[in-house]
């Protein structure tokens, strides 16, 4: 096994832990957020993004990572407005994210265990039907594109941006929670 | 109270970000490069150093990028030996003027643009290498007047005649000389 793969495992065991101690591996949790009840799943994923964000920053800014070898994924307007509704559309139903899904399994909940089984079936039926799905997957593409380009401002900017953002809603998120 | 904590330290870093710079490191300037090349201020004649030793340019660090034997044999007076190896790995001040040496040209351009690509702003080689200081300090031959008293200054020998007449000197013959 190389480095980055165990590497990889080792950031997807304490990304697990970490999802499981907050208490995601609960669709009951998850499906609170779609209620304005519980925010914990904003709250969650949004410090995981501040926090990866800030030192991500800070240590490529110390000389310590080099950001440039860091891969930036495509961005493919049309086939990612599709995948972000059907994955919407996933998560409602199911009240489980495909991250939240697999700590739900490996905590032995059988709804986790559905929707891990789902994920699956269907990555293999949009394989099965690739072939008729290849035009639409390849329109609209814009390359790799970060905030910074598209909004021709530097990086530090959206970086205190997006902290803003964050400190807001949680502040907001709080307020919610407590309202009910 | 955590949360608090948290919370100011990731707003602190935020607004630092802000006036921290690019987290990118410093990419090679290609066209920038070329400009400089095509304005030709990536070189120096062997005049223009002469006078910029004699007039002690502040800043001036002249670097000699031949053999230590070679050095040995002959250098351009306060230059220091530095391997390519070694120069890549010093660190400059922006008040640095750095001279880069050697036999012909194209080592010391070759270290120009290595020099140049990691950020180092002033750096010029000696065009045509160690010859061109020879010829054209040590041995200038139907020079004007400053350009002999500026040879003198080095221990040259200017000689009267045409350009054309001069003969290409070696430091072999320099050495037989005693400079």
């Amino acid at each position: 096994m190389s480095d980055s793969l165990l590497i990889a495992l080792a950031i997807g065991v304490a990304f697990g832990f970490a999802l499981e101690r907050a208490g995601l591996g609960s669709a009951r949790k998850l499906a609170g957020q779609f209620y304005l009840t519980d925010l914990t799943v904003f709250k969650v994923m949004f410090s995981a993004i501040v926090t990866a964000m800030l030192g991500a920053f800070w240590l490529a800014r110390l000389g310590i990572v080099d950001l440039s070898r860091v891969y930036v994924p495509e961005t493919w307007l049309v086939p990612q407005l599709v995948g972000g509704l059907v994955f919407g559309a996933g998560f409602v139903i199911a009240g489980l994210c495909p991250g939240t899904s697999c700590v739900a399994a490996a905590a032995g909940r059988v709804d986790g265990v559905a929707v891990v089984g789902g994920m699956f079936a269907g990555v293999l039926v949009t394989g099965f039907l690739f072939p008729s799905l290849q035009s639409l997957y390849d329109t609209t593409g814009r390359g790799a594109q970060t905030l910074p380009q598209l909004l021709h401002v530097s990086y530090g900017v959206v970086v205190c941006a997006v902290v803003a953002m964050a400190l807001a809603g949680f502040r907001a998120a709080e307020w919610l929670e407590n309202r009910t | 109270m955590t949360h608090r904590v948290l919370a100011v330290l990731a707003a602190l870093l935020g607004v630092l970000a802000v006036f921290a710079g690019t987290p990118y490191p410093a990419k090679l300037d290609v066209r920038a490069l070329a400009a400089e090349i095509a304005a030709e201020d990536d070189h120096v004649t062997a005049i223009e150093l002469a006078q910029w030793i004699r007039d002690r340019k502040a800043g001036l660090r002249i670097f000699d990028l031949r053999s230590a034997e070679e050095f040995g044999e002959y250098h351009v007076p306060t230059a220091k030996r530095a391997a390519l190896e070694e120069l890549v790995s010093m660190r400059f001040t922006p008040a640095d003027t750095i001279v880069l040496i050697s036999d012909g040209g194209a080592h010391a351009a070759q270290a120009w643009v290595l020099l140049r690509a990691s950020g180092t702003p002033h750096v010029y080689f000696l065009r045509g290498g160690l010859g061109e200081w020879l010829d054209d300090v040590m041995n200038p031959v139907g020079a004007s007047s400053d350009v002999a008293a500026l040879s003198r200054y080095f221990g040259g020998l200017p000689r009267s005649g045409t350009p054309s007449a001069k003969t290409t000197n070696t430091v072999r013959e320099m050495k037989r000389r005693g400079c």
